[in-house]
């Protein structure tokens, strides 16, 4: 059987998923194993019009790129979302926070205003086209991501978690973070990390998203018992989950 | 065999020695906290610890464990049977690998954990600082009357030493030259030990333990249940810090070549969403409160009615780990022994 | 003292069977006989389940849709609704999978229901298990009285063992009824959920066994139905799903208030489980 014929892609972003890739280091000869790049800007000079799976990193945050990546689609049998910035719009969704003038004005300054600096709200590959399967994080765990093209290579759908990040740190014998009184953003994240930060002594920034059905509502309680207010909650939610539903619902 | 009575030399002679011949996991300091981990000198051993981060379970169902290996040819059963000593067990953790024991022994044996935990020797100890949550003197495991291989009780700067069995006879061959405890050091382990049982009650129990089974029966539609899980999480915080939750999940590892590779068990928990969903998608305990009263009524309904044993010890983790603090069994209890509101 | 008991067997390890048949049925089930490698015969008896192990997939609860009557292998149906099932309808003759069991209790074809009527109420892939209980009935047809089989789908498409059910309603004594949820051009059958069909039938409540298979949803309304037949509670037995992942009482996904599906069940008699909150 052919190998399926495998392109990445970029939109807004810090290309760091497709490093995470690449840091595969000797098990990307096992990834080409499986697959055969025909396109992939930072590991190869190939392009190609002519793919099966396209993995897509990064998010959409002009018009232009809106059209390339239906392009992209109507091209893919597989469209893979990379990354947090793909798979909900990430870091980059700060900036739908602002209206647009400030947000040139506040990069660009007086410059802001000229026509090639045109920039729109950011939208997750999802808000644009369909998106297949999400590869979360940011960055990404490159191990998840060999075991998520296994899984594919096998046809088998990969168990993604939906339970929060607590059931990982929880295995790796951490301490909660709240009991430092830092909030941590695992008990309403989807697992999948490993609990790397937490296991490092950080509190979990939120990377992965949301779990399906998060309990915001039992966000004040815990601020309360922590001491600490709804406004220092929020400000850690958006830096990776700025505009999704559940952030807007923490009141 | 007699109680022997050790200094804190002859104790490192014979820590030090038994780290030289297994591996020892010993409760030793994980930041402010403590934690089980391979010991490498006595020095490092806590035996003053308040309770240990992850119940010593973990040594025996690890969080993550291989139960086969696969490859074209077909499946093969991977057992672990190194031995090791799991040093200062405190006896509410020691009554939960108890409960464990009988778990994974009872209908269809387990050999994965079984012959993990025939290799094991279990010192315990008995507990010397109380930790912030700890209710086990409610729970009648504060003190370890009978069970483990090794009992070790502070009396001032020494420690008895109580061999309980054959592997434990074993364990404390070394020091077989050292005194034997006079009458009034036992004098003294009966006072630690009546000073646990009400020093350990950190939260009060207003039932008696063996009244929880029928308690709970009750209170099947007790509003409390629906009042908690609104502020749950659905984390898994309470299930996987509990020394007495053994439920687990099972995926297939596979390698490269997409032939060969590992069937693996984790630690998995009813307080998780997808924990009692079917293929096709329907989910058999959809909602919070569902999943909540289960947990309970499992510990003290279902798994009495199974093998009279209440399945929770009092650590008091899960009241520590439960980040929006619904998970104190003793406070669900009394409120649900003041009755139906 | 506590005493460590060990065992030798490795309840977790799968059996190699041989793929005998793999033929597909409707859009979303396959047929599978299988054929344990050693040979020797799985010792099932109607009602009870296996696991199948795919390497590198994993491990699914089927039920076994043959009766242990058929001595060749045995059978299973299997909807495409998971990676183990999947799995499964990629395989053909010739192709290996592993097999831990059978668990789990059965329909007491030797028990309760022996020498009564018996009424078989199964919706969609509700008929895989009991069909394994009406084979076995119908091989021993005096030992039992007469056997009423009700079966349900959602469409004409979804109807399983179609040439085998013409067989059944043609042994004596013996009716089988059909209705679908929604009909096409060319159905000419009952229309209807499978509670309408349950008028149609004459028992004699005093002697009539009756066995429930289905979706979850279904269970409620066939036992009001059953009730209002006259038939006692004690007579009738159901088949309940959950996900017995580990089918040795262990893992504790399948369980329904204090009892295990895998252990306990699947097979359970309605007093037993009528009080169990978790269970219909």
């Amino acid at each position: 059987m052919d190998k399926p014929r495998v392109a990445i892609f970029d939109f807004a972003c810090c290309e760091g998923c497709q490093l995470q890739i690449v840091n595969l280091e000797e098990e990307l000869l096992d990834v080409l194993s499986l697959v055969q790049p025909v396109e992939w800007r930072e590991a190869i000079s190939d392009q190609s019009d002519t793919y099966d799976i396209a993995i897509v990193e990064g998010s959409i945050t002009r018009p232009g790129d809106e059209e390339k990546l239906r392009q992209i689609r109507s091209r893919a049998k597989v469209l893979v979302a990379l990354g947090a910035c793909a798979t909900m719009g990430g870091v980059n969704k700060l900036k739908n926070n602002f209206t647009m003038e400030d947000v040139r004005r506040e990069v660009y300054g007086k410059d802001g205003s000229m026509p090639h600096l045109d920039t729109a709200p950011t939208k997750a590959l999802d808000e644009v086209v369909k998106v297949d399967l999400k590869i979360h994080g940011c960055p990404i765990n490159n191990k998840e991501f060999a075991y998520i093209l296994r899984c594919l290579a096998l046809g088998k759908t990969p168990a993604i978690p939906n339970y929060p990040v607590c059931v990982e740190c929880k295995m790796r014998g951490n301490v909660c973070r709240y009991e430092y009184n830092e909030i941590c953003l695992g008990p309403v994240t989807r697992a999948g990390c490993d609990a790397k930060c937490p296991s490092a002594g950080f509190w979990c920034f939120g990377c992965r998203g949301y779990v399906d059905d998060p309990n915001v509502q039992a966000a004040r309680e815990v601020m309360e018992h922590y001491g600490k207010t709804m406004e220092d909650l929020k400000g850690r939610l958006l830096l990776f989950n700025s505009k999704q539903e559940a952030t807007e619902n923490v009141k | 065999m007699s109680i022997k009575k050790i200094g804190p030399a002859a104790l490192e002679r014979w820590v030090d020695g038994l780290i030289g011949r297994q591996t020892v996991i010993g409760v030793q300091a994980k930041g402010d906290k403590f934690a089980f981990a391979p010991l490498a000198k006595t020095s490092a051993l806590r035996l003053d610890y308040d309770v240990a981060v992850t119940a010593p379970k973990a040594f025996l169902q690890p969080p993550c464990e291989t139960l086969l290996r696969f490859n074209p040819k077909g499946y093969e059963s991977v057992v672990d049977e190194q031995p090791f000593v799991l040093f200062g067990v405190h006896p509410y953790d020691a009554a939960a690998i108890l409960q464990m024991d009988v778990v994974f022994a009872e209908g269809q044996a387990d050999i994965h954990y079984l012959k993990r935990r025939a290799q094991a020797t279990l010192v315990v100890s008995d507990v010397q600082q109380p930790s912030a949550n700890v209710f086990a003197g409610c729970m009648n495991t504060a003190v370890l009357e009978q069970g483990g291989d090794v009992m070790l009780t502070r009396i001032g700067d020494a420690y008895l030493v109580e061999s309980r069995s054959d592997k434990g006879a074993a364990l404390v061959k070394s020091l077989a030259g050292e005194p034997d405890a006079a009458p009034a050091d036992l004098q003294l382990r009966k006072k630690t030990w009546d000073d646990n049982r009400k020093r350990l009650r950190r939260h009060e129990l207003k039932v008696k333990p063996g009244d929880l089974p029928a308690l709970l029966a009750r209170s099947y539609d007790h509003p409390v249940w629906e009042e908690k899980s609104k502020r749950c999480f659905s984390c898994g915080s309470c299930n996987l810090v509990c020394p007495t939750c053994y439920c687990f999940n099972v995926r297939d590892d596979v390698r490269w070549d997409l032939q060969s590779g590992e069937r693996v068990r984790t630690w998995d928990g009813c307080m998780l969403a997808e924990f009692a969903l079917v293929a096709g998608g329907h989910n058999f305990r959809k909602k919070k409160p569902e999943r909540y009263r289960h947990r309970y009524l499992r510990k003290g309904q279902y798994l009495f009615e199974q093998h009279r044993q209440i399945a929770c010890v009092g650590c008091g983790r899960c009241i520590g780990a439960c980040v929006t603090k619904i998970a104190n069994p003793v406070e669900i209890y009394n409120r649900l022994a003041e009755g139906p509101r | 003292m506590s005493q460590i008991l060990t065992a030798e067997k490795d309840i977790y390890l799968p059996e190699p069977a041989d793929v005998v048949r793999a033929e597909p049925m409707t859009k979303m089930e396959m047929f599978f006989e299988f054929k344990l490698s050693s040979g020797r015969p799985l010792g099932h008896m109607p009602g009870q389940f296996a696991e199948v192990a795919i390497p590198g997939i994993g491990e699914a609860p089927i039920s076994i849709s043959s009766s242990p009557t058929y001595r060749s292998g045995f059978q299973m149906v299997v909807r495409n609704v998971g990676n183990v099932s999947a799995a499964m309808h990629r395989l053909a003759p010739g192709k290996k999978v592993g097999i831990r069991g059978p668990f789990g209790t059965q329909f007491p074809v030797d028990g309760a229901m022996k020498g009564q009527d018996l009424l078989f109420v199964c919706g969609g892939i509700g008929l895989v298990p009991v069909r394994s209980a009406i084979d076995y009935v119908l091989h021993h047809r005096k030992d039992y009285g007469r056997v009423t089989i009700l079966f349900g789908t959602k469409s004409p498409a979804e109807r399983l063992f179609v040439e085998e059910a013409k067989q059944w309603a043609a042994q004596p004594d013996t009716t089988f009824l059909e209705t679908v949820d929604r009909g096409d051009e060319h159905w000419k059958g009952s229309v209807g959920v499978i509670t309408t069909l349950m008028p149609k039938v004459k028992v004699d409540p005093a002697r009539t066994v009756a066995v429930i298979c289905g979706p979850p949803i279904m269970y409620k309304f066939v036992i009001l139905e059953l009730d209002k037949m006259g038939i006692g509670k004690d007579r009738i037995f159901v088949s309940l799903e959950r996900h017995m992942k580990c089918g040795v009482g262990k893992c504790g996904h399948c369980q329904i208030n204090g009892l295990y599906v895998c252990q306990d069940g699947p097979v359970f008699r309605y007093t037993d489980v009528a009080e169990v909150r978790e269970a219909i």
